[in-house]
């Protein structure tokens, strides 16, 4: 009986290393808990990207369920996802864009604001242009506090300005159905009356 | 000469853990020679326009301690001091402008933790989740060494005795 159990340790040790080692090839690294879900959107106050006149905060939530679209024309990922939020848009979702440019900081060298805003346009007339209105997020101070690694990001914002989803990479038929429409299910039925509301304001 | 092989085995193996086991626990000392690693890519990065200016030397040895520990998110196996992804970028200039404005270094360090979680930092907080990354070492090192102490003593004797019978047993037949 004890010989067998020493003949056994080593095996089940064995067996127990290759099932952890065995999972690990299988798991995604860039998968980790955001910080950001269920907190509050952070509080920013920001020019649009084509009317530096214009300034939003955080008041832009208010009453309204939507996604915060962290992009750039830079971003190859952004230009394929486009079509796929345009689709969400015509279903009625209310796509915000979060828009950062590398290019504009004195550690990338510099680029004109007119040069961005006709590389956006013709990109956008390209490609789709899902988006209600863009944030120009200057000096990505927003992105960094919303713990953004590199775009493309999705963020689903409540109608109280609470972050539920936060989404790294892509945004695909897959990735909706699979952790925005179950969150969406949970939030939306306060949603659909406040929408209709402003409907009827508008 | 079959029990001093494996006395020998076990004695290397035994080395080995308490290696891995006091380099776990010597990290702190390491990171000096992190800093100045980082001393010469902080270096570079000035030459290509990057410049983080301090008054006091003890800000800037803070600040490249703070920029060797502190992980790029983006580009996982590098801290942001060696990252050229543009995450990284932003992450150093905030910690500079942090420390600027009087942030001490673990302050600036929460301030990380709260926007991309424990991950970013090199350092792991100990939780009940992570404390087996310190106990495991530990535990298999006890247990490695009261398994060869208890073996060490039971084999030997066995054997004469059992050698005693058997010749005893050779001496009577005969």
């Amino acid at each position: 009986m004890k010989r067998l159990t020493w003949f056994m340790l080593p095996l089940v040790l064995f067996l127990g290393l290759a099932v952890f080692l065995f999972q690990g090839l299988y798991s995604n690294p860039k998968e980790r808990e955001s910080t950001a879900v269920s907190n509050a959107f952070p509080a920013f106050s920001l020019p649009d990207l084509m009317d530096e006149s214009v300034i939003y905060d955080n008041s832009v939530f208010d009453g309204q369920i939507t996604l915060i679209n962290v992009w750039g024309v830079w971003c190859t990922t952004c230009a394929i996802e486009l079509p796929y939020l345009e689709s969400l848009k015509n279903q009625g979702y209310r796509v915000v864009g979060l828009y950062y440019d590398q290019d504009l900081d004195p550690d990338f060298g510099t680029k004109t604001i007119d040069r961005v805003r006709t590389e956006v346009v013709s990109t956008l007339s390209k490609f789709g242009d899902p988006y209600a209105f863009n944030i120009f997020d200057v000096y990505r101070n927003t992105s960094l506090d919303l713990g953004v690694t590199g775009a493309p990001e999705t963020f689903l914002v409540d109608q109280e300005g609470v972050i539920r989803v936060h989404h790294l990479g892509d945004l695909n038929e897959r990735v909706w159905r699979n952790k925005f429409a179950p969150v969406l299910a949970e939030i939306e039925p306060q949603t659909k009356a406040s929408t209709t509301e402003l409907g009827v304001k508008q | 000469m079959n029990i001093t092989a494996s006395f020998l085995i076990k004695l290397c193996f035994l080395l080995v853990v308490a290696t891995a086991t006091s380099t776990v626990f010597a990290q702190d000392s390491n990171s000096s020679d992190v800093a100045d690693d980082v001393a010469e890519k902080v270096s570079e990065a000035q030459k290509m326009g990057e410049n983080y200016l301090f008054e006091d030397p003890n800000d800037r040895k803070t600040f490249l301690k703070l920029t060797a520990e502190l992980r790029c998110p983006m580009c996982q196996n590098q801290n942001i001091a060696d990252s050229d992804a543009m995450i990284a970028h932003d992450m150093r200039r905030k910690v500079y402008q942090l420390m600027l404005q009087g942030s001490s270094e673990q302050q600036v360090i929460d301030y990380m933790k709260e926007r991309y979680g424990d991950f970013v930092h090199y350092q792991p907080p100990v939780t009940p989740v992570t404390i087996w990354l310190w106990a495991l070492p530990v535990l298999f090192a006890v247990v490695m060494m009261g398994v060869f102490l208890m073996r060490r003593k039971v084999t030997p004797e066995e054997n004469i005795e059992a050698k005693l019978a058997a010749a005893n047993k050779l001496l009577k037949d005969d």
